[in-house]
């Protein structure tokens, strides 16, 4: 008998009641097992995570049922339930409840009445199995993104759950903070035997080391099963998904034809850098390595000639008494350009674009802006039709209550009032959109989400809209902050499509982001932000073809083969041009 | 951030610190003796520099201002009382009335004192542990309202820039109405995104067992033997100090002669002996810590 079992379960909510969001799925969960979760966005993911909990569990119809242990999930009390089924969400910030660090370690052995010898015992227990001593005494304000999610781990593991549910836990997270995180929950696999439940658009970190990948679509579970055997079945069903499984996976699936693979021997693909390397050294073994075709190569201007952007020597702190974020900031952004800027947590990327935006003022420096001061700008010259920016949680642009309203409030105030009197009067249907929000919706692919409310959205579709709002300012400049943040791979290529798009009719784009994959792949030049400055600029086959740690997982697996190849394209081509030129 | 003072008598109970702070403040509001007074002044300002150093010397400017302030203004109000120092615009300026002026002033100094002291001990960990003991759901609720404040500021000021990057947040030019306009949309986005933060942390606190029965609070502080040694030396103190009050130790007439009971009284004497005593226990309390600490160095 498994440890859990689900049924057939389907499920609709009462508002679309013929709409199945989970159809017939049945699963076996051993004890101890680590299973990975993955499918698009609004594939019933995480509706199927919260029939595991009862208190969790929306409104609607539902058949089929979720046993543990062979007892029916119903009949299992709250309390129980509570203390041995621990549930981890996607945002950080809003399922912390107390404000000290102390305190919500303790506040699921509060609510379970614990007395307090146990709980001392359990609190103290998790503070030193996750670290936290040195933060316990902290208001929950003063922790970063990844500590507070470790803060939301460690409270739950404090109530000893046999199984862990984790709703895409690293989403908001830079990628640093995810890989140790994604790490502590592999160690609590291995050490404390917890069955694991996790879902991630980030699957490097844990598709080799899940001893069940489940993948659904639409509700249904197309395929379950380890994850070698995922990685061939959504390869020969063409699907969607397999782009979103790791770089040695795909690699090698892109080689494997050429090279006359015994496809049915799944011992060979590689699921992590380390044997995606071994095996490229095993395909090369005595061979030679065709160099590289020398593309025209553009030599890299230190010095932009005429500039959208151009900071120089600009220095920044936030109080006299605090230490320099800036420090002598210097780049250019050439005209037209995609220019991505990467670096670590707290290095001031973010600082750099407020200064850019002119949230925050230098007390030393040059900002230019098309070649003029950004100082002698007036607010209304500057942010309409020259520069604008997308912040990094899209919900702070909106304050409307359905998107088409939240488009409409950028024509001004006196049109957009006259459009929600025209729409309260003839009806949704009946008033035609305004040419230019048409036009900007369809870009970005908002037309059928015009009638919803923008806090129902997926975090891709708000992304989306976030970005119509800004595009109606018309900018010659757009800024983006984390614009890759908690979406998943499928909306990063239709944000991406959309950048190119910009890009084409002549915007340039300066990015802050951690996404490395996103970066090399549609980036015109990467910049290296540290401690305050901008150390090196290149164009991203260059910068990402010299880094050994900040780059691709694809430019990681191949560097001692191939010289500059970042994207998982670039490896699968130079390998099929070898391969060719073996034959 | 707040700071964290290293302080003996900070590491005691919060009970203990209640009682003791409770004491020092209530009879510091009762006690209108000129040397009672004195008593708490100094020993106020001497703790209260061994918990901020030097920068109590800028809360002392204020107090000191204030003090001036209330002594000499008093005066000019209550023309009453026997000795005439000067006239002034035709009106009495009496020395009795100086030093009731003065004696008030020294009441509002030392009470300002104590409650700076009393927010250097008193943390909301130890604030919310007292409420918890009395109220225990008031405690959970207070401690989430301290979690709430500093998200929403967070929040109102991330919307309020990501909107003026769009320039949509108005600029000097803007009339008072459009201000208006744009600090309601900013607080209708800040409510939405709250309800659904709210809807997260409900969600969180019942799949943590929140509300399945009964409920313990977890005590961060000990109760141990020091606290109730303390304690019971407070209770001790403060008894001697109020039979004496009783007594009339305290007792000072300030209108038209000055009439209070001195030194030559015996329980006058015992009264502010205990008095001092009581209030000194914080800073006995960190003397005998730094002798400790200066013995144990010794002998590594």
């Amino acid at each position: 008998m498994a440890h859990i079992t689900i049924k057939d379960l389907s499920f609709s909510y009462p508002v679309d009641p013929d709409r199945l969001v989970l159809d017939h799925v049945s699963v076996d969960i051993e004890q101890g097992q680590y299973v990975t979760l993955c499918g698009k966005s609004g594939c019933g993911k995480t509706t199927l995570l919260n029939q595991l909990k009862t208190v969790l569990t929306p409104n609607g119809k539902r058949t089929g049922e979720v046993l543990l242990d062979g007892v029916s999930l119903d009949q299992i009390d709250l309390r129980t339930q509570a203390a041995t089924i621990g549930y981890v969400m996607q945002d950080p910030d809003s399922q912390i409840v107390t404000d000290k660090v102390w305190h919500e370690l303790a506040f699921g052995l509060e609510n379970l009445g614990f007395d307090q010898r146990t709980m001392r015992t359990r609190v103290a227990e998790m503070a030193s199995y996750f670290g936290i001593q040195s933060w316990f005494h902290k208001d929950v304000e003063e922790l970063s993104g990844g500590q507070k999610q470790l803060l939301n781990l460690a409270s739950i593991m404090a109530m000893q759950p046999n199984i862990l549910i984790l709703d895409e836990p690293t989403s908001q997270l830079d990628p640093i903070a995810a890989s140790d995180f994604l790490n502590t929950v592999r160690k609590i696999n291995l050490e404390l035997g917890t069955t694991i439940i996790i879902t991630e658009h980030r699957l490097e970190d844990i598709f080799h080391a899940s001893d069940k990948v489940i993948v659904m679509e639409k509700g249904k579970v197309i395929v379950q099963d380890e994850p070698k055997a995922v990685g061939r079945y959504l390869k020969d069903e063409n699907s969607e998904m397999f782009a979103a499984l790791p770089a040695p996976v795909q690699i090698y699936y892109g080689v494997a034809k050429e090279a006359g693979f015994d496809m049915d021997d799944l011992k060979r693909v590689p699921l992590t850098v380390r044997e995606g390397r071994t095996w490229l050294s095993e395909l090369f073994e005595g061979k030679e390595v065709l160099p590289l075709k020398e593309k025209e190569d553009v030599p890299v201007k230190d010095v932009e000639e005429d500039p959208a952007i151009s900071l120089k020597d600009v220095w920044f702190r936030y109080d006299r008494d605090l230490p320099d974020v800036l420090k002598g900031t210097t780049f250019d952004v050439g005209r037209g350009k995609i220019f991505a800027l990467v670096g670590g947590n707290g290095t001031g990327k973010s600082t750099m674009l407020k200064a850019i935006c002119r949230s925050i003022r230098p007390y030393r420096g040059k900002l230019l802006i098309d070649g003029k001061k950004l100082d002698s700008y007036k607010s209304g010259d500057l942010f309409k039709g020259k520069l604008a920016m997308l912040p990094q949680d899209p919900k702070s642009l909106f304050v409307k209550t359905t998107v088409r309203e939240e488009l409409e409030e950028m024509l001004g105030t006196k049109e957009a009032a006259r459009y929600e009197k025209e729409v309260e009067i003839k009806g949704f249907e009946n008033v035609p959109l305004d040419e230019r929000i048409r036009q900007v919706a369809e870009e970005c692919d908002i037309l059928h989400l015009l009638k919803s409310h923008p806090f129902d959205l997926s975090g891709g579709e708000q992304q989306r809209t976030a970005l119509a709002k800004v595009l109606l300012t018309e900018p010659k400049i757009l800024l983006l902050d984390e614009p890759t943040k908690g979406i998943d791979n499928f909306f990063k290529l239709q944000f991406a499509n959309i950048l190119r798009k910009l890009q084409e009719r002549g915007v340039t784009i300066l990015m802050v982001s951690h996404d490395v994959e996103f970066c090399a792949r549609y980036a015109d030049q990467v910049g290296m932000f540290f401690d305050g400055d901008v150390i090196t600029t290149n164009t991203p086959d260059k910068f990402f073809g010299q880094n050994s740690f900040y780059t691709t997982a694809a430019n990681r697996m191949s560097r001692h083969l191939f010289t500059n190849a970042i994207t998982d394209e670039d490896v699968i081509q130079r390998c099929l041009e070898n391969i060719q030129s073996w034959k | 951030m707040r700071e964290i003072y290293k302080d003996e008598f900070a590491t005691y109970n919060p009970i203990t610190n209640i009682i003791y702070f409770l004491g020092a403040i209530i009879l510091g509001m009762f006690f209108i003796h000129p040397v009672f007074v004195g008593v708490s002044i100094i020993i106020g300002l001497i703790y209260l520099f061994i918990l901020k150093k030097k920068r109590a010397l800028r809360e002392l400017l204020f107090m000191l201002l204030m003090f001036v302030v209330i002594s000499v203004i008093n005066p000019v109000f209550n023309l009453l009382g026997a000795t005439v120092l000067f006239r002034l615009f035709n009106r009495p300026y009496t020395l009795e009335s100086l030093i009731y002026g003065m004696t008030l002033g020294g009441m509002a100094v030392a009470i300002l004192c104590w409650f700076a002291c009393y927010n250097c001990i008193m943390t909301s960990d130890k604030f919310i542990y007292i409420f918890g003991k009395i109220i225990p759901s008031v405690s959970l609720i207070l401690s989430m309202i301290l979690r709430l404040i500093p998200n929403l500021t967070k929040k109102t000021k991330q919307i309020a820039s990501a909107r003026s990057c769009i320039g949509m947040a108005g600029d000097s030019s803007s009339s008072r109405m459009e201000k208006v306009r744009n600090g309601t949309l900013v607080l209708s986005t800040l409510t939405s995104w709250s309800l659904e933060g709210g809807i997260i942390m409900a969600d969180s606190m019942r799949s943590r067992g929140y509300g399945s029965g009964k409920r313990t609070t977890f005590a961060k502080y000990r109760f141990d033997a020091r606290n109730l040694v303390l304690i019971l030396v407070m209770a001790f103190l403060l008894t001697v100090i109020i039979f004496c009050a009783a007594k009339g130790a305290t007792q000072a007439e300030y209108i038209p002669y000055l009439m209070m009971s001195w030194f030559g009284d015996i329980y006058m004497s015992l009264g502010v002996l205990a008095y001092a005593v009581f209030l000194l226990i914080p800073v006995f309390l960190d003397i005998k810590e730094m002798i400790k600490w200066r013995i144990l160095r010794s002998k590594i």
